[in-house]
């Protein structure tokens, strides 16, 4: 096992999970000393009932709690202003996020104000500018995520946020809130968790924390993933969801990867699910780094593949076959969805003209280190589907 | 704006009442154990004098008190702590989760396992309690419901199960 020199990782997160967790609502809530919170939520969760259940688990509490279902897809600063009004006005004292993306984005930036000064947000907006300890703030999963509500990160219009105090101090999954979800849903937050897992799990800064998290979700996505797909799997989407949180803490302490700028970057300018970009781009970045100094690719085979396969596969072996795992696994999940999913991003709908700008874009906003050269080689054989090194000549099962 | 409201939390009676009854019985019930069978006196032998345990339901209740007077003897102290000094209260967090042991979908070992119970007190006392629950119920419960309550489902004589069951029973439908 990889054991850096120095390492940092740090994670308040608390996870409740399974089996009636909803109900534990009150008590936790009074553990971070909370007494009347706000759920902020969008409407179509609010016409799924789900509301409902999260208030049912409050009954005999005595709690009053503020409902907010109107979080639109692009939330603004103005919204964020009102809501903070109505915080204040009611009382409230703590935040409880009920859904994914928008709805986390817009909670943790309106817990930023209600935090502080409202003119705060814009000063603040930048990599660990919040210096103080934020509200209570609770995240309940549904079923669609972009894997950054248990992150470090969140964005609202412009404005881009990075602190660890925006990591909720408690994430609830409960298996009725996680609701059965179209195919293109699922695959791409499990995309996002695995994603973000194989590269905090390979890349050079990892550690045996991120390790634990990111092994342990990847697991849940590989055996998973099919299975939720095909039937629903009530207890295979419980699994994904922790996965999903999981890899939200992996992520969160670790530096962000090709696949995470690339795919995030695609799916911004084809209006694609970045999920599924990213599902798509990662084999293909992966083998690109096969050899690259202080990555770790052979350790990825364990996770994704178990036991038995990593035992009976040569060392140099092993990196290979790993992705050639997830090569199949995006076949498979091509097939149970009958071409839904797509394989390449020409399938995708991206035209070969777009590929430049996509790495243009990725390369010049100033995050990352990759070159434009790069970039270009992974998007055009992820395009075309050509594996970049001759992937594929190797049977995962044999 | 309209999609603002205030709501209040409602009640779950039903449940509550329910869960009263059954901390009601299992509390006359130990009562009515630590008189009967030896494991049960024993367990609460090895407890200090004037030792008071509650087991309840967060945030408001029900609740069942039991305790150990200074003559050793144990006794159901009612369903309200009041000021009592309580040297154990082991609270189930949620009337959901108390629902779940109290039908004998989860047994109390696993919905410990589950961070199901906040337990604030001595460790060696809880588990003490957590085995007379377990006595209790084998006590009380026909096998087939007792073997999903409880950890092991003990190999007892037919003199000590059925006899001490009568027993239990009677005792705890009369109190003493």
């Amino acid at each position: 096992m990889f054991f850096p020199d120095n390492y940092e990782f740090y994670c308040p997160v608390k996870i409740n999970s399974g089996n009636r967790a909803l109900e534990h609502l009150p008590v936790e809530l009074d553990a971070l000393n909370a007494r009347k919170p706000l759920i902020i939520t969008d409407r179509e969760i609010a016409k799924k009932g789900l509301i409902k259940k999260i208030a049912g688990a409050f009954k005999d509490s005595g709690i009053t709690m503020g409902i907010f279902d109107g979080t639109p897809l692009v939330p603004d600063l103005k919204l964020v202003r009102r809501l903070m009004n109505n915080y204040r006005d009611t009382g409230c004292d703590s935040i409880i996020a009920v859904g994914g993306g928008a709805v986390v984005d817009m909670a943790k930036a309106l817990n930023v104000v209600v935090s502080g000064r409202p003119e705060d947000l814009k000063e603040v907006a930048g990599e660990d500018l919040i210096k103080n300890p934020l509200r209570p703030f609770v995240f309940v999963p549904t079923a669609s995520w972009t894997g950054f509500e248990t992150s470090r990160f969140a964005t609202l219009g412009e404005l881009s946020f990075s602190s660890h105090f925006l990591m909720p101090d408690l994430v609830v999954i409960d298996p009725r809130m996680i609701t059965s979800e179209k195919a293109n849903t699922v695959v791409s937050t499990a995309m996002i968790a695995l994603a973000h897992c194989a590269e905090a799990y390979t890349c050079p800064a990892k550690n045996p924390m991120t390790d634990t998290y990111a092994y342990a979700a990847m697991q849940f996505v590989t055996e998973n993933l099919a299975n939720v797909i095909k039937s629903g799997d009530k207890k295979g989407r419980l699994a994904l969801a922790n996965a999903a949180t999981m890899a939200g803490i992996a992520f969160s302490n670790s530096p962000r990867g090709m696949v995470h700028e690339l795919g995030w970057t695609a799916g911004d300018i084809s209006g694609l699910p970045h999920g599924i970009c990213m599902g798509i781009l990662l084999p293909y970045i992966l083998e690109y780094n096969i050899n690259s100094e202080g990555h770790h690719m052979s350790d990825l085979l364990l996770p994704i593949v178990g036991p038995e396969v990593y035992a009976g596969t040569a060392e140099n072996l092993k990196a290979r076959r790993a992705i050639n795992f997830i090569y199949d696994m995006q076949h498979d999940v091509h097939d149970i969805t009958r071409g839904g999913i797509p394989l390449t991003l020409k399938d995708a709908g991206i035209s070969k003209d777009a590929l430049q700008c996509i790495a243009g874009a990725t390369v010049g906003d100033g995050h990352t280190g990759f070159n434009l050269d790069d970039c270009m080689v992974i998007l055009e054989h992820a395009w075309e589907g050509k594996p970049v090194k001759g992937g594929l000549q190797l049977p995962v099962h044999s | 704006m309209d999609d603002f409201k205030e709501i209040t939390s409602g009640n779950k009676p039903f449940k509550r009442a329910y869960v009263a009854i059954m901390l009601w019985f299992v509390g006359r019930a130990i009562q009515a154990a630590a008189r009967v069978d030896k494991n049960v006196k024993g367990e609460f032998k090895k407890l200090p004098e004037g030792f008071t345990f509650c087991l309840g339901v967060l945030p408001k209740g029900p609740y069942m008190i039991v305790g150990k007077n200074e003559k050793g003897r144990v006794k159901y102290l009612g369903w309200e702590p009041g000021g009592r000094r309580i040297d154990l209260d082991m609270k189930i967090k949620s009337i959901e989760a108390a629902i779940l042991m109290f039908t004998f979908q989860e047994s109390t070992a696993i919905a410990t396992a589950r961070d199901r119970m906040i337990v604030d007190g001595e460790v060696p006392h809880a588990c003490a309690i957590v085995r007379v629950l377990d006595i209790g119920e084998v006590y009380l419960l026909p096998k087939f419901i007792a073997r999903q309550a409880v950890k092991r489902y003990p190999a007892w004589s037919f003199g000590r199960k059925y006899i001490g069951r009568v027993r239990i029973y009677f005792r705890s439908i009369l109190g003493y």
